[in-house]
């Protein structure tokens, strides 16, 4: 089975032993586990000042590894979000962008995040929210960082009904919850759990809105890849999971 | 691949109890290598401190599994410790008498707590291993009845005769693993959250490879996804087979 991955990341995350991969790494660690390409945004801009540094260096990095498509991270609570979006937005190879509202201290009902969608449509590009990045039950002690609220996310898509966005670490209740309800949501495998995670999430939600995401470096990959390759749902269904839903929705 | 999960709710919040789910499950986890599931019972069907009735249908349930699959599923019987000394003795005597293995602490109490002590004697006299639930309650403000990786050491230095297995590594992390590090009767299985990477490497290099047990606790994780947090890790062959079988053959003394 071919794997497009929808959730990667480098750099560097200091809150446990993961291993902090630069973009050649991460290739070749994805190749071992039958990951032929996959999206990919800087750790180093979840908790910097600003993004930018790393946004400039994620694309750098990526620059002639077709395996890798850069995913820069906006920062909607800062002045700079419209440059710097159309600095990332310069590079052809920038399909969609990555927001985490609550890492940067603001809602996605906020007016901010109706702007940004206005921008991105103007610009054809993708919405990717990072609803969380860890288990909230193991964040830093010294940190209080809780998920996007499903209350929040449903009130965003009902603003924007035909918004194909894409999130990302939501867990079970949460897919169950949002996905039959706004069909242009799908949202990543990764948090997702529980016996033949892919067969029960289908029992309730389309086929068409879940994508295949390993979160590495944050989960082991072999898991997340056995979590799809070893579901035991139908070779088409499968196969859309592993790639296609992700190809459709960067208009691929 | 043979294993052995040591961590298993095959009834959970009353699914799974009829015959035909529960030859499913034991076919599925055939076909993925599983030889031996450790069936720890229903914990949380009715609420966190269940009545002694209870107890005894949630054990009664799990004695259901062993008639129906004796070869395959191991019992643990499920106590609630608030209950006192006489009500915890009558369910443990149930217990032996239907072979079971070992006893399992959920939720209500803490592993600290005075309650514990009849418990851990009957374990000891019985020659039971107790699976703890565990936790690192950083950030669940729920110290008092909820345990937490420090607490389940405590209770192993407290009755150093006992074999204990910690649940849920992941839920327990690198604090847990450093507290459990001292207690030699002291196990921890690799259930619990999602796979994060890294921990089993640091758990092995810590515990050394013969304190960690291959646990899914399913069906709250998905168990091709449970058994690839051990051979996805950078482990070697021979420690992995040791976490998914080996161990728990010689702690559970199993065939």
């Amino acid at each position: 089975m071919t794997l497009f991955d929808a959730n990667t990341w480098i750099g560097r995350w200091p809150f446990a032993f993961l291993p902090a991969h630069d973009a050649r790494s991460l290739v070749e660690h994805l190749h071992r586990h039958g990951i032929r390409r996959a999206l990919v945004s800087p750790l180093d801009a979840v908790f910097a000042p600003e993004p930018g540094p790393a946004n400039r260096a994620l694309l750098r990095a990526t620059r002639g590894i077709a395996a890798l498509v850069p995913v820069p991270v906006i920062n909607l609570a800062l002045a700079n979000w419209r440059e710097e979006l159309a600095a990332c937005a310069a590079d052809p190879r920038v399909i969609a962008v990555r927001v985490l509202p609550n890492y940067h201290n603001y809602r996605l009902t906020s007016r901010v995040a109706d702007e940004l969608v206005g921008e991105l449509q103007r610009r054809r590009r993708r919405l990717i929210v990072q609803v969380r990045l860890v288990d909230e039950r193991h964040e830093y002690f010294a940190l209080r960082i809780k998920g996007v609220p499903t209350k929040a996310m449903g009130t965003f898509l009902a603003r924007h009904p035909q918004l194909p966005v894409l999130a990302m670490g939501m867990y079970r209740p949460e897919i169950r919850e949002l996905l039959p309800r706004h069909p242009r949501l799908l949202a990543d495998l990764s948090l997702a759990e529980w016996e033949r995670t892919v067969a029960d999430l289908l029992a309730r939600v389309s086929p068409r809105q879940l994508v295949f995401g390993s979160h590495t470096p944050f989960l082991i990959t072999a898991a997340e890849v056995a979590k799809l390759t070893a579901a035991g749902v139908p070779a088409r269904v499968a196969t859309r999971i592993a790639t296609g839903n992700l190809q459709r929705f960067l208009g691929e | 691949m043979c294993i052995i999960d040591v961590h298993t709710h095959p009834v959970c919040f009353r699914e799974g109890r009829s015959r035909a789910a529960v030859d499913a499950l034991v076919a599925r986890g055939r076909a993925l290598g599983i030889e031996r599931m450790v069936a720890l019972g229903d914990v949380l069907a009715f609420s966190r401190s269940q009545t002694a009735a209870q107890v005894a249908l949630i054990n009664d349930e799990t004695a259901l599994l062993l008639r129906w699959h004796p070869d395959y599923f191991v019992g643990f019987c499920y106590l609630n410790p608030t209950l006192g000394e006489r009500a915890v003795g009558r369910e443990v005597a149930r217990a032996v008498g239907r072979g079971f293995r070992g006893l399992k602490l959920e939720i209500a109490n803490n592993a600290r707590a005075a309650c514990m002590r009849p418990v851990m004697a009957a374990a000891e006299v019985h020659g039971l291993v107790v699976l703890q639930h565990a936790w690192s309650m950083t950030k669940i403000k729920q110290r008092a009845f909820h345990t937490d990786p420090e607490d389940v050491a405590t209770l192993a230095r407290r009755f150093p005769n006992v074999r204990i297995i910690m649940a849920h590594l992941t839920g327990c992390g690198v604090r847990g693993v450093l507290a459990a590090k001292s207690c030699e009767n002291l196990w921890v299985d690799t259930s619990g959250a999602a796979p994060e990477t890294g921990l089993m490497e640091y758990a092995v290099e810590k515990l050394g490879a013969g304190r960690v047990l291959y646990g899914s606790d399913l069906p709250v994780r998905d168990l091709p996804v449970a058994i690839a947090r051990v051979t996805g890790s950078a482990l070697d062959a021979a420690t992995q087979r040791k976490i998914l079988r080996d161990n728990a053959r010689a702690l559970l003394q199993l065939p």
